[in-house]
């Protein structure tokens, strides 16, 4: 029954994790066949102050973009679940960052953050002079202070929560609406109810979004740091693990190399499936009703 | 239920291994020659009337040109396309890059088919150049033009603020005393850009544009009589640690740090150094041939082309270009027969008109269609005086990730000003591994 | 319909446990309740009784607050409610799904209201135990809707209703989602509750039985309009219209034009002219009367040791006659059917409206 499922699931996307994972243990540079090279690409990945750089950036930026995602995401849903005037408009404005392809994405916001042109900082400057903001301190360097930079691709990432949102929107719908009539005959804040009420029952779904999210972080990353930023400010302020695979294997052809990178990143997903196995399973029973 | 799906499954497998069997693209050996290049719009344009050119000599022989968007997308779908088994016939390569394909043995050498060509004469052709392409022993590439970098400068701006235009010969500090003087605001004052930002007085016009990377630090270490690595034939690490390269350190970061003549990393990042100097905002700009093909499009005012400001002796740094073909190509001879004549005086005198090179050839570059001065430059002699003068980058095939790894350092360097001591610590620190892991030619 | 619950609920009092005034509620658009009028004494059991979409269910959510009226004014123990939000009406409900927080465990769900509220959490924990304990609900206190059957969750339901003594408690049709067995269980313990509490009630249900058996009052609805109020003898035997006659008791009564094919024996009461109908229970009905009206017989049921012998009248009416079940008639026999005056209910045809002599 699933057999055409199978067939795709097995050819394009197992046999080549499998390949790739062997890759690992090889010196391959895509012109010449692999040679075997045991654990020599693990342990120069280990000393390898890029590769940590790398790793230490997809891991902070997974921290810090995946909880404003889903937070932007749960407030928009909350905000935007009712019948209301100007609500389908609105829905539909929190999707399109999603629609629209990753790389005009980047280009758009490669304009934005322009720290002289762009609309962002000329918006930071009104009510400045010489250049400055109101408070009297220069806007952010977007592209070119590391730190800024960092900023920039995670606020970048946090526009592309359309997914996230829509996937809320319906949980909050599908709860049940009597229960918040209780709540209402009993005199609860909207405060009360988003406590006690509408997280709680919410919870397994936003789990299951966190998880989803911090996975998928390693892979979003790539294109806004590859066409923003390039890596960014140096040194390698925004080179993500993704970023850092691309560039090994095919700008500098190590292709063993970069596959070795690539079993870390996938030990990493395989961590957050297992944790949000082990989480689901303690609440899930909680909901049976 | 059940058999249309184990048959749709069937079906699935088949199409997926017949995918990803096929050879790709192009596997006949009948065909269109595939050229792989990239380039600016300008540059892609010179190609394709190379091409057009080449149709009407040879009906019937077609060469379709792959346009890649940048070196890193070329690179990408070069090795990609190699790893497929369905190479392109030709490609365009810069010999800083071409260590890594010549030493993983995907290029084909040229010197039997050079030797029993009629075209092509290796003597006909700049020696420098030549010899950059050669590897092992071996000509694998025949080269396209001998670029270098030469100083360009905004000819009307000089005579606005009446300062006296760069001549041959001038040194580093007479760079730099003009590019102070060409630094002004938008009063025409002249104003020390050095001031941090939020300053009342920002130039509107800088003196000079040059981007921190070790390129740009090469000429001028060879001009104080020092090297940039240890051993040019088989490099194993940097030497700017040596008094020469010290200095030619130093002075690219005056020029951000002490005399504030080159634009914030800020103002880079806004606008690059091609696009300010194309809006006459930069006074003088270090670049290579490359830029006239853009700059020829300006209209707004005149400029011209000086030669590099020297320390002692006038050395200046190799850029080239040149045709390459990959060892997997399935229509060699086709795609031979296009080089001869891309490489011939005829090929080479289409694309020197679109004035994006400087010919490889010599009787070419010394002929009116590359030294009308009808065009800007009028001062082309500029790129074949220094001819003589130029000496090549190491091609170790782990040069790209070298240029990446100084390029960050530097430009940090620049921009922050971090301490001269750290800067070439660093910079060898970091780039011993890649020498160590490289392959000599 | 004004005329009929003016006679019924005349005089509006305004410090009842709850008064419903002229109150009209739409939604989307549609007008589901009509100029309202009702009250419900303090301490009375009321059951709102009707078909569906009588109603019933908008009746109870206009007093508590979840819906808006688009006209009149409710009052609930002498204050003007109309413009409070519901947290403010001090009104309990039990839904008819019981809304339980699923994630709570019992004693939290009854407590969630005192929580809310800030009562500190030791009398709280104190008087949600109380409250289960008056439903029976005690030894539940730990565990989680989920765990529950129906029945169990309808206590808590109820518990968490009565832990904040509330001046009216309403009830969705809260015993529509048992079984029988359970549901006469349950009727039983909800009148022993109300009697203790001696609270102010709304019960809705579709069931009559439920109303008859539990309501101090019952207030008939259809069409968003109190067809009757009255205690469940008044609404038994003087049925205030043809559709009140006919929704309580089952089978349903008879109705037949007065001047049909049944003539009622006896002495027939005064203002009978014009177009009339009469109603009489099954339980009403003779057979076996020497001039009574032929009829044929289409079927018995028979339950216990009453059966229900379906009958038609040589004219085509139907009529239902309940025998005991020893003496029933077999199918496709011919009996003669009657039926005295006394027991008969005279409507007008055209209004419906019972004939007042």
């Amino acid at each position: 029954m699933l057999a055409p499922y199978l067939v795709g699931l097995v050819g394009l996307v197992l046999v080549p994790a499998a390949v790739t994972l062997t890759l690992a243990f090889t010196e391959y540079d895509l012109v010449n066949p692999p040679s075997w090279a045991g654990l020599a690409n693990i342990s120069e990945l280990v000393t390898d102050p890029v590769f940590r750089v790398a790793l230490a950036n997809s891991l902070v930026f997974a921290l810090v973009a995946v909880p404003l995602r889903v937070l932007l995401a749960l407030g928009l849903a909350l905000l935007l679940h009712r019948r209301s005037f100007g609500g389908r408009p609105a829905r539909v404005a929190a999707l399109l960052p999603t629609v629209v392809p990753e790389i005009a994405y980047g280009l758009l916001w490669l304009w934005l953050f322009n720290p002289l042109y762009g609309p962002i900082n000329q918006l930071l400057r009104v009510g400045g002079e010489n250049g400055l903001t109101v408070l009297g301190r220069t806007p952010p360097q977007w592209l070119t202070d590391p730190t800024d930079a960092r900023a920039a691709i995670i606020l970048m990432s946090v526009f592309t929560m359309g997914e996230t949102f829509v996937v809320l929107l319906a949980a909050r719908r599908a709860l049940p609406a009597d229960v918040y009539e209780v709540a209402a005959l009993e005199d609860a804040t909207g405060w009360d109810v988003f406590r006690r009420i509408t997280l709680p029952l919410m919870a397994p779904v936003l789990a299951l979004l966190v998880v989803r999210d911090l996975i998928a972080s390693l892979h979003f990353s790539f294109v806004p740091a590859f066409v923003v930023t390039d890596g960014g400010p140096p040194p390698y302020a925004t080179t993500y693990l993704s970023l850092f695979i691309y560039r090994t294997g095919f700008e500098y052809l190590r292709y063993g190399y970069a596959a070795a990178a690539t079993l870390v990143m996938m030990l990493l997903t395989v961590a957050a499936v297992v944790v949000q196995w082990r989480l689901f399973r303690r609440y899930r029973a909680f909901y049976r009703l | 239920m059940r058999r249309p799906r184990a048959l749709l499954a069937a079906l699935l497998a088949t199409v997926l291994l017949a995918a990803g069997c096929a050879a790709g693209p192009g596997a006949a050996s009948d065909g269109p020659v595939r050229l792989l290049v990239f380039g600016a719009p300008e540059e892609l344009a010179a190609y394709r009337t190379l091409i057009e050119a080449y149709g009407q000599t040879q009906p019937g022989s077609e060469v379709q040109l792959i346009e890649a968007s940048d070196r890193k997308d070329l690179l990408a779908r070069l090795a990609t396309s190699v790893a497929g088994g369905a190479p392109p016939d030709l490609f365009l390569m810069n010999y800083r890059f071409y260590g890594q394909f010549a030493a993983k043995n995907v290029v084909e050498p040229l010197d039997e088919r050079i030797a029993a060509s009629e075209k092509v004469n290796p003597a006909d052709y700049y020696p420098v150049a030549m010899e950059a392409f050669s590897w092992g022993g071996k000509q694998l590439c025949l080269p396209q033009n001998v670029s270098s970098l030469a100083v360009y400068y905004n000819r009307t701006l000089f005579a606005k603020y009446q300062v006296s235009e760069p001549t041959p010969g001038w040194t580093w500090n007479d760079m730099v005393g003009t590019a102070i003087a060409m630094t002004r605001d938008d009063r025409g004052v002249v104003v020390k850009g050095t001031e941090s930002e939020g300053a009342a007085a920002r130039p509107a016009v800088h003196g000079l544009g040059v981007e921190p990377s070790i390129i740009r630090v090469a000429p001028f270490t060879w001009s104080g009589g020092g090297e940039i690595v240890d051993d040019p034939e088989r490099p194993t690490r940097l030497t700017l640690d040596s008094p020469t390269g010290r200095e030619a350190l130093k002075n690219l970061i005056d020029l951000r740090q002490a005399y504030g003549v080159v634009p914030t990393d800020a103002e880079v990042e806004a606008e690059d150094d091609e696009s300010r100097f194309a809006n006459g905002r930069l006074a003088m700009l270090m670049s290579s041939r490359r830029s006239t093909t853009t700059f020829r499009s300006i209209t707004g005012f005149e400029w011209d082309v000086a030669p590099l400001p020297v320390y002692q002796d006038q050395v200046g740094v190799l850029h080239s270009d040149a045709y390459c073909m990959p060892r997997g190509a399935k229509r060699k001879d086709a795609a031979w027969r296009f080089l001869e004549f891309a490489i011939s005086a005829e090929g080479q005198q289409i694309i020197a008109a679109t004035g994006r090179t400087v010919p490889s050839h010599i009787g070419v570059s010394q002929s009116p269609v590359f030294l009308d001065s009808s065009q800007p430059p009028r001062n082309a002699t500029v790129f074949l005086d220094t001819i003589p003068t130029l000496r090549t980058l190491p091609t170790i095939s782990t040069w790209p990730e070298v240029e990446d790894v100084t390029a960050g350092i530097l430009e940090n360097a620049l921009y922050r000003g971090d301490r001269l001591d750290e800067v070439i610590r660093a910079l060898d620190e970091q780039t011993r591994p890649l020498f160590a892991r490289g392959e000599h030619g | 319909m004004n005329d009929a619950d003016l006679t019924h609920d005349a005089v509006v009092t305004h410090d009842a446990g709850l008064t419903l005034d002229g109150v009209s509620a739409a939604y989307r658009g549609v007008t589901v309740l009509r100029q309202m009028r009702l009250t419900v004494a303090r301490g009375e059991l009321l059951v709102v009784l009707g078909p569906s979409g009588a109603g019933k269910s908008t009746l109870l959510r206009v007093v508590a607050g979840l819906e808006p009226v688009t006209t009149g004014r409710v009052w609930i123990a002498g204050r003007d409610v109309t413009a409070d939000r519901p947290g403010r009406r001090n009104v309990s409900m039990v839904f008819q799904s019981y809304a339980l927080f699923p994630h709570l465990t019992v004693a939290e769900n009854i407590a969630f209201g005192l929580v809310v509220r800030d009562v500190p959490k030791v009398a709280a924990r104190e008087r949600a135990r109380s409250a289960a304990e008056q439903v029976g609900a005690a030894h539940l206190l730990g565990r989680r809707p989920g765990q529950l059957s129906g029945g169990e969750r309808q206590r808590v339901a109820l518990a968490r209703a009565l832990v904040r003594e509330p001046d009216v408690f309403l009830l969705d049709e809260p015993l529509s989602n048992l079984d029988l067995a359970l549901r006469v269980q349950m009727r039983a313990e909800l009148r022993a509750l109300h009697d203790r509490l001696g609270a102010t009630m709304v019960h809705v249900t579709h069931d009559q039985t439920e109303a008859l058996v539990l309501a101090d009052r019952i207030a008939v609805l259809r069409d968003g309009r109190v067809e009757q109020v009255g205690t469940p003898d008044e609404i038994w035997h003087t049925p205030a219209s043809r559709f009140v006659a006919g929704f309580v008791g089952s089978p349903a009564m008879n109705v037949l034009p007065s001047s049909g094919p049944i003539h009622p024996s006896g002495a027939p009461p005064a203002g009978m002219a014009g177009d009339r109908e009469i109603g009489f229970r099954p339980e009403a009905v003779v057979l076996g009367v020497s001039d009574g009206t032929a009829a044929t017989v289409d079927r018995v049921e028979v339950v216990g040791t009453d059966a229900y012998a379906y009958l038609t009248l040589r004219a085509g009416n139907p009529v239902v006659a309940r025998v005991p079940a020893a003496h029933r008639p077999a199918r496709g026999d011919a009996v003669r059917v009657g039926v005295r005056w006394a027991d008969t209910h005279v409507f007008d045809a055209a209004t419906g409206l019972r004939c007042v002599p």
